[in-house]
This record gives structure tokens, C-alpha cells and sequence, in this order.
């Protein structure tokens, strides 16, 4: 659950890293006429969302909406009390109260005249959500393109998560695997880890949540990291070096 | 792993509204239905329990890991739709809303919602279900008296809950919800934490969610980085006797409304009405279980008659232009005659 850092570092991802990808998302919508383009943002499905504007929910759902002619927008179904912190985390200038999101994303159809719209995902929108726009707004779908600038991001997200398991991995052994766990937590959340997924195994099953075991000499971690948005995997076993898993 | 007693519950009330079939779905963050019947901490991006009215039980899941998790056991693994399972028509999914819309048209029949009907059955939480909330809730009020020694001038926010998770993480807990401030009267709400580093003089709020055996329980406080001031202090005992009202209040058969209202009473009297409603403050309380945030919440304008076994936060968590936003609640379970606090936690404006 998102409780770490939540932040926007400049000089790590610069303003014009969204300036190409909303005119690369822009150019897609050109090519199918499409007025703008719809995503989808909660605690499960919140990457693409930062993807385009830096914006993370930690709580409630959102659609951040990029116009093709216009600034993008948020519909956001948390209180405004935390708007000036939203803004101050992502590019977005504009964010507009929404507790029903389906309704004021299609009265801002209605106002704009927009009959279509392009959805990266469609299908995996929440049933209620894609249930309440079903019949009234035609969704075209529009391909994600990725970028360096992630790729770097991911690059930092899997270091981030290597350093911090090469540092405890060797204080594991004979320690209850919440303990183990707990100490992770502890130094990759200080490190600016956003979200963790943290798995054990002793060998005789898949990597699981933790139990209450203790850790034995050739146990395995496995250490799912998100860093500012961007989650990596990395799969570690006692006695060999970290591999990554993309 | 398989709950039986809530495999009963929820096959009388399949019985009861004629479906065949009940799937129970849950995500990542919301893996509350699919635990009510499967008390399993699955790790990928989603699972389905599918439940015949027989009693039969299919999982499916999303990561070959989590399979492993039902090795052994008399749960089947089955893929969507649930082979075996199949129905024609009579299909509930509890969690519909939040299911990604592929997955419900891959079912090929219009299924009903089965979710508010299952969160009223999840409402009621019988002994195993408090057990599980008394131990997070004896975590929650560990995790703040670790905060609130931890906690120095000069640590950033987001340090403070990164010693504060790794405490909990280290001490059982499956997960936490979190949220924090802290300054001055300019605060008007939680969030997650920020670089911001803390200072003598602010005022830091947060509450704690920890998750114990799958079930949450909840802890808010507020404390003051130094001494605190007179109206940090007038604040604080308006929160109290806001708290202290709804927890008088709270019993079976009453409106949780009057709940609310009994709280808000309170900053009314003094003067401060205002800030009980929707521009200062989310809710007043909620119900906990499965979930860190269940219906019903604790508000004047949400109808709904108080049962024994329900566990609820109280927090009558608001601004006030005395302290900016403070925070006050406990956890409280329901008993036959009024409510026990399951939080043992000191009540008071802690100071350091």
C-alpha cells in the first residue's frame, strides 16, 4: 500500500519527460480522431496514470484526462484538502472533485462535445465504472508507448531493491521471517521505496507473505519494489546473487 | 484457510437469493471479499473463489505462486470460468464493482452484485474474527507508542513511517494503511508522508492500520513536538469529549447518524460546527474489518442500525482553527449493552 515517499524529483524525471509522452499520447489520438484521452487510477491500477502526469493515488480512484488541445485534468474522487499536495507532486494545474467519477467524466463529454474518447485499457477498468459509461461514451482504444526516462526509473527501482536485500540478506538466517521482513521495510522505505511486496521461502514452497517462520540457511527473497511508480522484482537466494526479473 | 462458518453464511444466503453461483473476487488492495471465505494473503494481482451452492469451492488465481498457497487442501484451482462450476444463470460476484470489466464479460451471463449482501453478512464478525482484531489492535497501539518514541526533530516524514512500518512489518503485521501530517494550523488533512522535516512546535497527526490474520484495526492520535499550546490543548479536549460521546452513544440498535451527530454535537456547542461537515472532514468514524475502510461510515447523513459484533472506528478527526488538523479515535466493538475500546493506548495529546 502506497505509505512511502510519494514525491516528483525534477531533476530525475524532468517536465519535458511529460511534455514528449502527452505528445506522444496526442499524436495516437490524432491518428484515430480521438478528443482525448482517459485514465484509469487506483491503489491497483495507478501507474499508468503516473506515467502521464506523476499524479499516485493513495487512496479512492481518479481519471486523469488528457485533452488533445488542452492542459490535462484530473477527476479525482479525494477530498480537495489534499489538491494543493497533488499539485505540488505532479504536473497537473487543474483537478476537479468527482465522488461519482463515471458522471462527471460523461458531463464533461456532454460539455465538450465529445462523443469519443481513447481508454489505454478499457477492458480493465472496474465493472461499475465501465458499466456506468457503457452506451453513452464510445472508447477507442489508444496503444501506451513507453520511454528512456522510464526505463531509467526502472533501472533505479531494481538497484534500489538490490542494494537494500544485498545489505540485509546475510542477517537473515535464524531470524523469524517478520523480523526479515520488517527490516527491509524499514531500510528501503527510507531509501524512497513507494510500495513493497516482500516474499520468503525456505526452499520447500514458493516464496509467500510471511509466517512466522524462521529463516534457514539457503532461503530465498524476493522483493517486489515500487519507486516513484515504477515497480521492479528482484529474486534473491541465500549464498547467490540477486536476479532481476522484469 | 477455508472458513467454514463463513462458508455457511454465505451459502444460506445464496439459498436465500436463488444464485447458483458466488464468486468471491479480490485485487490487491481489495482482497476482503475473496478472505472472507479464503483467508489467504495472495501476493499477485488478483483471485476468485468460486463457491456452488453445494458448498463446492474452485479457486483461480493470477500468479502460478499463490496456486501453491491451496496445495493440500481440499480448495480446488480451476480456471475462469470456474470449470466445474459453471451456471447458467443465478451468478453473484461479490466485488463486481471493483472486478476489471474483462473478466465479467468473460463469464458470458449477466451477473448480479452479491456485494452488499456479503458485507452485511461481514458486518457481524464472530470470536475468531474479534480474536484477530484484538491482536491488531494491541499492534496499532504498540506502532504509536514506537512513533511517538521514535520520533525526533529533524526526521523527515516519510523516515518516521518507514521506522513506524518496518516496527509493524517486524512485529506481525501482514499490511498497514497509514497516513500523516504535520505543522501548524495551516494543516487541513492527511496524506501520505513528504520530505518535510519535523520541527519543535509541530503538531503530527497520523492514523494506523495495522493487518493481523487479514483483519484491520485502527489507532489515530496526535502529537506535539514540544509543549503544547493552550489552544492545542483546548483542541484536544474538544476531541475527546467528542469521542467520548460517540462511545456512550454507540450501541446495538441505534442510527450510527446519531452516532455522527453525537460527535458533532460536541464541536457545535462550542462553537464549531463547521467544521464537522465535508470541506474540514471526511467521516466520523467507519466500520473495519477485512478492509480499512468499510461501510457503513460513521455519518449524519448514512442510515444504519448498530449490531452487536460490529467493530468500528470512532474519530471525530477534523480542522480547527485552534490546532489545524487534529485526529482522536479508537477502535470499538459493539457488546450488547454499548461498546468495549479494543485500543488500550494511552487517551491523551501525547507530547515529546
Amino acid at each position: 500500500m502506497k505509505r512511502g515517499l510519494i514525491a516528483w524529483d525534477k531533476t530525475e524525471l524532468p517536465p519535458k519527460a511529460f511534455e514528449k509522452r502527452l505528445a506522444t499520447a496526442r499524436r495516437r489520438l490524432a491518428e484515430q480522431d480521438l478528443p482525448a484521452l482517459v485514465v484509469y487510477s487506483d491503489l491497483a491500477q495507478s501507474n499508468l496514470a503516473r506515467f502521464y502526469s506523476n499524479f499516485m493515488p493513495y487512496f479512492n480512484r481518479a481519471f486523469l484526462v488528457v485533452p488533445r488541445e488542452d492542459k490535462p485534468f484530473l477527476l479525482c474522487g479525494l477530498s480537495p484538502r489534499v489538491y494543493p499536495w497533488i499539485k505540488s507532486v505532479t504536473i497537473l494545474e487543474e483537478i476537479l472533485h468527482s465522488p461519482n467519477l463515471a458522471q462527471k467524466l460523461l458531463e464533461i463529454c456532454v460539455n465538450r462535445g465529445w462523443k469519443r474518447v481513447g481508454m489505454i485499457e478499457p477492458d480493465r477498468l472496474p465493472y461499475d465504472l465501465h458499466s456506468a459509461l457503457q452506451g453513452k461514451l464510445e472508447i477507442g482504444k489508444v496503444p501506451h508507448e513507453g520511454d528512456e526516462w522510464e526505463l531509467a526509473m526502472h533501472r533505479r527501482a531494481a538497484q534500489m531493491a538490490r542494494d537494500g536485500v544485498a545489505a540485509e540478506l546475510s542477517t537473515g538466517i535464524g531470524v523469524l521471517d517478520y523480523e526479515f521482513v520488517g527490516r527491509l521495510e524499514r531500510r528501503l522505505r527510507r531509501a524512497g521505496a513507494e510500495d513493497l511486496v516482500i516474499l520468503l521461502s525456505n526452499g520447500s514452497a514458493a516464496p509467500a507473505a510471511a509466517t512466522g517462520q524462521t529463516l534457514q540457511p539457503g532461503y530465498s527473497v524476493c522483493v517486489d519494489l515500487e519507486y516513484r511508480g515504477h515497480w521492479e522484482r528482484i529474486v534473491c537466494h541465500h549464498g547467490a546473487e540477486a536476479s532481476e526479473n522484469q | 484457510m477455508l472458513n467454514r462458518a463463513h462458508l455457511s453464511r454465505l451459502t444460506g444466503l445464496m439459498e436465500e437469493q436463488g444464485w447458483d453461483l458466488l464468486l468471491l473476487y479480490g485485487h490487491a488492495w481489495r482482497k476482503d471479499f475473496f478472505r472472507y471465505l479464503l483467508n489467504v494473503n495472495f501476493s499477485g494481482p488478483w483471485a476468485m473463489a468460486a463457491l456452488a451452492r453445494s458448498g463446492k469451492v474452485c479457486v483461480t488465481v493470477s500468479d502460478p505462486w499463490d496456486a501453491e498457497l491451496f496445495q493440500g487442501t481440499d480448495v480446488r484451482q480451476a480456471v475462469l470460468p470456474a470449470d466445474g462450476l459453471q451456471a447458467d444463470s443465478g451468478v453473484a460476484i461479490a466485488g463486481l464493482e471493483l472486478m476489471e470489466a474483462r473478466f465479467v464479460e468473460a463469464l458470458r451471463t449477466a451477473p448480479a452484485s452479491a456485494s452488499s449482501q456479503v458485507e452485511e453478512l461481514r458486518r457481524v464478525k464472530d470470536p475468531d474474527e474479534i480474536a484477530c482484531i484484538r491482536r491488531a489492535c494491541d499492534l496499532a497501539d504498540r506502532g504509536y507508542e514506537y512513533f511517538a518514541q521514535v520520533i525526533d526533530p529533524g526526521m523527515a516524514e516519510y523516515e518516521l513511517v518507514a521506522e513506524v512500518e518496518g516496527f509493524l512489518k517486524s512485529n506481525g503485521a501482514e499490511d498497514n494503511f497509514m497516513l500523516i501530517a504535520s505543522g501548524g494550523t495551516e494543516v487541513t488533512g492527511m496524506k501520505p508522508p513528504t520530505e518535510r522535516r519535523f520541527q519543535v512546535g509541530d503538531q503530527v497527526t497520523t492514523e494506523l492500520t495495522p493487518q493481523v490474520g487479514g483483519y484491520y484495526a485502527q489507532i489515530c492520535r496526535t502529537l506535539v513536538l514540544g509543549e503544547p499550546s493552550p489552544e492545542q490543548r483546548r483542541a484536544f479536549e474538544i476531541f475527546f469529549e467528542a469521542q467520548k460521546a460517540g462511545e456512550d452513544f454507540l450501541k446495538p440498535g441505534v442510527d450510527i447518524a446519531d452516532v455522527a451527530r453525537v460527535q458533532n454535537d460536541v464541536f457545535r456547542k462550542y462553537g464549531y460546527g463547521e467544521y464537522t461537515g465535508p470541506k474540514y472532514t471526511r467521516v466520523r468514524g467507519h466500520n473495519l474489518g477485512l478492509h480499512p475502510d468499510e461501510n457503513p461510515y460513521v455519518l449524519e447523513d448514512v442510515h444504519y442500525t448498530v449490531k452487536e459484533g460490529m467493530v468500528i472506528i470512532a474519530h471525530p478527526n477534523t480542522y480547527l482553527p485552534l490546532s489545524g488538523y487534529m485526529v482522536f479515535g479508537d477502535t470499538l466493538l459493539v457488546t450488547a449493552n454499548g461498546c468495549e475500546p479494543m485500543n488500550k493506548a494511552e487517551r491523551k495529546l501525547f507530547q515529546r
